[in-house]
């Protein structure tokens, strides 16, 4: 097996350049849980606002590029212990699974065909890409919900200079600015249409982004509060199957699919995209 | 990490969930502790499982099963794994994880504000089509199999 290496020399290092992040932390759990769950009637959905978006936005806040609390260094540390701090949680989500297994159980079939579902949005999302005129970005952009497994797999397919990893990154970015509230709030909007069972929606909140299934699964929770073990339990399942089977669904699928597609709907959706902004070059 | 690294930051980790338990839901650390230790304690496993095996799965696959095993009939100490851990309301782990998040996007916030409308909507559609595509899918197989 390869040595692992350390990026501190031990245990005490560690903790010498990391206090300031546990401190902060603890702080912004002060701030963000006496604050509380919000409610805010949006359309059809319902907005809800937990304490883990304030405490994402203290974050934000507090790094390099406004209030210079945290420095470079610091960041790379804090995004080694986002897998830390979501361990426990994700064996709290297991743990409901067990305790709802019965449900699991009966819903394993459509578990398994729903991780289809993941890829369904290639076809929504490719072709507007297109339209709108991106070129080999698109398939970076749109061959999965980019997280961080997605980013390295095109950085590695692609290399990190390619217009393929530029997509993906930009879908990377934005999914961990804005993506966890989103999620949530789409969640809310899908089910005020009243056309999907609440097990559908928990099973599609599993979508490979654990933060992003953590606020879909919340705030569905909080709108079917008799089915939230159900809900959290089929979440959770489909979330690990989809962490296994992500990086797989998308090597052998996604970026074929994208890549096919893009061959087919390139060369039309590109000239219609050139014609109309060449249009609006001539005025 | 090292174990010992693995060890203390989950320490660090469970104070976080039982501070946003007690804070947002006046949950007293003691009560929240047992559901504590066994969520570390599945996680820190977790870690040595993943370290052990040859296999390349993400560490929190092996919480979610093992978290799943301890809670299911075949596990003897069932209900006290479901009674500890149900003492942990299912936001309170969260706000640690958002706190960290938070510092390491903090140094991406230019870049998101140079992303184009084009990137922003494709991105939001990116996020929908997915979640859309998946409920589909899962409503019809639920109830082709009967569930619902």
């Amino acid at each position: 097996m390869k040595k692992e290496e350390y990026l501190y020399s031990g245990l005490g290092e560690r903790l010498r350049t990391e206090w300031k992040i546990y401190l902060a932390a603890v702080i912004f759990i002060c701030i963000a849980d006496s604050i509380g769950q919000i409610r805010i009637p949006l359309g059809p959905g319902t907005l809800i606002l937990f304490p883990i978006f304030y405490s994402i936005i203290l974050g934000i806040l507090s790094g390099p590029q406004i209030g210079k609390i945290f420095k470079k260094k610091e960041v790379k540390a804090a995004s080694k212990l986002v897998i830390v701090c979501i361990c426990p949680f994700i064996a709290k989500l297991g743990i409901n699974a067990g305790a709802s297994i019965e449900v699991v159980i009966s819903a394993g079939p459509a578990l398994l065909l729903q991780e289809l579902g993941n890829l369904g949005t290639i076809f929504l999302s490719l072709p507007i890409a297109l339209l709108f005129g991106l070129k080999r970005e698109a398939i970076g952009a749109c061959h999965s919900i980019n997280r961080e497994t997605n980013l390295a797999l095109m950085q590695d397919m692609f290399g990190p200079d390619s217009a393929e990893a530029r997509g993906s990154l930009s879908v990377y970015i934005i999914g961990g600015m804005i993506g966890t509230i989103f999620f949530g709030f789409m969640a809310t909007l899908v089910a005020a249409t009243n056309i999907f069972h609440p097990y559908a929606l928990g099973m599609a909140s599993g979508v490979g982004a654990g933060i992003m299934m953590a606020s879909a699964t919340a705030s569905l929770s909080a709108i079917y509060p008799q089915m939230a073990d159900q809900i959290s339990a089929l979440a959770s399942t489909s979330e690990t199957i989809s962490g296994i089977d992500g990086i797989y669904m998308a090597i052998f699928v996604g970026i074929p699919l994208c890549n096919w597609l893009y061959k087919k709907l390139e060369p039309t959706l590109g000239g219609i995209h050139d014609k109309f902004s060449r249009k609006k070059g001539d005025r | 990490m090292r174990y010992i690294e693995w060890a203390v930051m989950f320490l660090v980790a469970g104070f976080g969930i039982g501070l946003a338990n007690m804070v947002g839901f006046q949950v007293g650390f003691m009560d929240s502790l047992p559901g504590i230790l066994i969520l570390l304690g599945i996680s820190f496993v977790s870690v040595v499982i993943s370290k052990v095996l040859p296999l390349k799965l993400p560490v929190i696959a092996y919480c979610s099963l093992l978290g799943l095993l301890l809670a299911s009939p075949i596990s003897p100490c069932r209900e006290f794994v479901i009674a500890s851990a149900g003492k942990i309301n299912f936001t309170a782990p969260l706000t640690m994880v958002g706190a960290y998040a938070g510092i390491s996007i903090s140094d991406q916030l230019k870049q998101f504000v140079k992303q184009g409308w084009k990137m922003l909507l494709i991105a939001f559609l990116v996020m929908t089509g997915t979640f859309i595509c998946s409920t589909i899918i899962a409503q019809l197989s639920l109830s082709l199999t009967g569930v619902i």
